[in-house]
């Protein structure tokens, strides 16, 4: 009975979740989906030139993919940081795109 | 194209940009890699001799002794790492304490512009209080996780050779590092299909769109009885997406055991962190002979919550609910693999506090409720992730 509980309390939390982000994705359209090809980048680089839009790119696809573990480590020196990345590609399958924006992201 | 030239190490690499796709064609200088070979040699001809902790620490040596000097001048050439985690844990299971001390330390070693060698050894001590009270005391399990080359051969495949995770659901490659771990104690359905292999994957992630990623891992592992080495002779491989834009992620598992009663076990894992909540949601499902499971992981950060913020964002609570099925596995089976023989059925909530990047102080409750009676998990601890050079940083 108590484990019901908790599958429900937990069935309950992810619905809220999902109707708190709803709203939200309606209002920015895709910009907050895709993160290279979509019309976040594309303003940014409207806005405010094409190195925003890379670092936009880069903080994207690192939120996206580095979060699916862990809380978003500290920068460490670029020598350090291109191990860590390769380390990364290879044990949580990121795919060589996603690598290089954020290793670009990391060390900029 | 570009050419570069880099030298001044053992080795003199000439690379043809772009970098992804560089050529290297090393011209070794012989004095420095005979050198090298003799220390490597004698590592190999004392290692049956050696302490596993002396092993393990002299072929780091060895190998960092090889590569740190073949890594050219460039301010972002890769450098060997080593990192890792350390922690203390209090548990109190059904009334017994137990005292954790564990570090695992991990060497990332890359080499060129394709290669990583990488290691994680696990030092854990689990002290108790005999029965009838004394001092605490116990043994300090030493394993080694992984000790694995891998190749980036090209953008989707990745090659590995060695001893490696075995890359069944998210949990053993992924979650199981101390700092990482939302809750310390490992789902009761962890031991089914994972562990460590020794044999070749290919693995590799690719995007078939701007909104989904495929990823996959396929292996084969050699029966080994080597001490610290051991490994069942077995066949498998995960398959599974990942949509960056809602950032869901899912995939299946299988492994099938090619020996002994020749099982197959199966899996399927779920995960999504919504963009705009600090919410993370982990589920896995695995089944085998042995049993069969899941569990499902909540952790919310409370940097939303509008009072104290300072300590608010550094807060997270967890919780999690699982249960496990028994298949009619003896008690010693079960105590080998590390499964219950009962079915079993356990909710834990838990507390993390960072207290700075890497170091986390964290504690929970668990309640498991068994044929074999029902009883209350504490655990209590700290954990820290540590990461040093072990070369030239270059210039900042």
């Amino acid at each position: 009975m108590k484990m019901k509980l908790v599958i429900l309390a937990l069935v309950l939390v992810l619905l809220s979740a999902i109707h708190g982000i709803a709203e939200p994705h309606k209002k920015d359209g895709p910009s907050k989906d895709g993160p290279s090809k979509d019309g976040a980048s594309v303003a940014a680089v409207n806005n405010s030139g094409y190195g925003d839009a890379i670092r936009i790119e880069g903080e994207q696809r690192f939120r996206a993919n580095c979060g699916r573990c862990h809380t978003a480590p500290q920068k460490f020196p670029p020598r350090m940081m291109a191990t860590v990345v390769r380390h990364m590609r290879v044990r949580a399958t990121i795919t060589d795109q996603d690598m290089q924006s954020i290793l670009r992201y990391l060390t900029q | 194209m570009n050419y570069i030239e880099l030298g001044g190490g053992i080795t003199s690499v000439t690379l043809c940009c772009p970098a992804r796709y560089a050529t290297i064609n090393p011209t070794i200088a012989p004095e420095k890699l005979g050198t090298a070979l003799d220390f490597l040699r004698k590592i190999f001809r004392n290692w049956r001799s050696l302490a596993f902790t002396r092993s393990w620490a002299a072929l780091i040596l060895a190998l960092l002794a090889t590569v740190s000097a073949a890594q050219g001048p460039e301010n972002e050439r890769p450098i060997p790492i080593l990192t890792g985690s350390a922690g203390f844990f209090t548990n109190v299971n059904g009334g017994q304490a137990q005292l954790v001390p564990e570090m695992n330390p991990v060497i990332l070693l890359p080499l060129g512009d394709r290669w990583l060698i990488e290691s994680r050894g696990e030092f854990k001590g689990e002290f108790e209080r005999p029965e009838g009270g004394g001092p605490y005391g116990g043994k300090v399990e030493k394993e080694l996780d992984y000790l694995q080359v891998d190749f980036i051969a090209n953008p989707l495949v990745t090659v590995t050779a060695g001893r490696f995770l075995a890359p069944f659901g998210i949990y053993n490659e992924r979650l199981y590092p101390i700092w990482i771990r939302s809750l310390q104690q490992v789902p009761l359905i962890f031991p089914i299909g994972t562990g460590s292999s020794d044999g070749v994957m290919l693995r590799g992630g690719f995007p078939v769109s701007p909104k989904v990623n495929l990823n996959y891992a396929a292996y084969f592992s050699t029966l080994s009885t080597v001490n610290k080495f051991e490994s069942d002779r077995t066949a498998g491989g995960r398959f599974g997406f990942f949509l960056p834009g809602p950032r869901i992620e899912a995939g299946v598992s299988w492994q099938k055991l090619l020996q002994e009663d020749r099982t197959n076990a199966f899996g399927f894992h779920l995960a999504w962190q919504p963009a705009l909540l600090p919410l993370n949601l982990r589920s896995e499902y695995a089944r085998s002979n042995l049993g069969s499971g899941y569990w499902i992981e909540c952790a919310y950060r409370l940097s939303q919550l509008p009072f104290w913020s300072k300590a608010m964002r550094r807060t997270e609570v967890v919780a999690r609910a699982q249960q496990l099925f028994a298949e009619h596995i003896s008690e010693n089976e079960a105590e080998v693999y590390g499964l219950p023989d009962v079915n079993t059925r356990q909710g834990d909530f838990g507390l993390n506090y960072f207290l700075r990047d890497g170091l986390k102080a964290t504690a929970s409750y668990g309640r498991r409720f068994s044929s074999d009676g029902n009883s209350n998990i504490w655990t209590v601890g700290i954990a820290y992730r540590f990461v040093f050079p072990l070369g030239r940083l270059g210039a900042k």
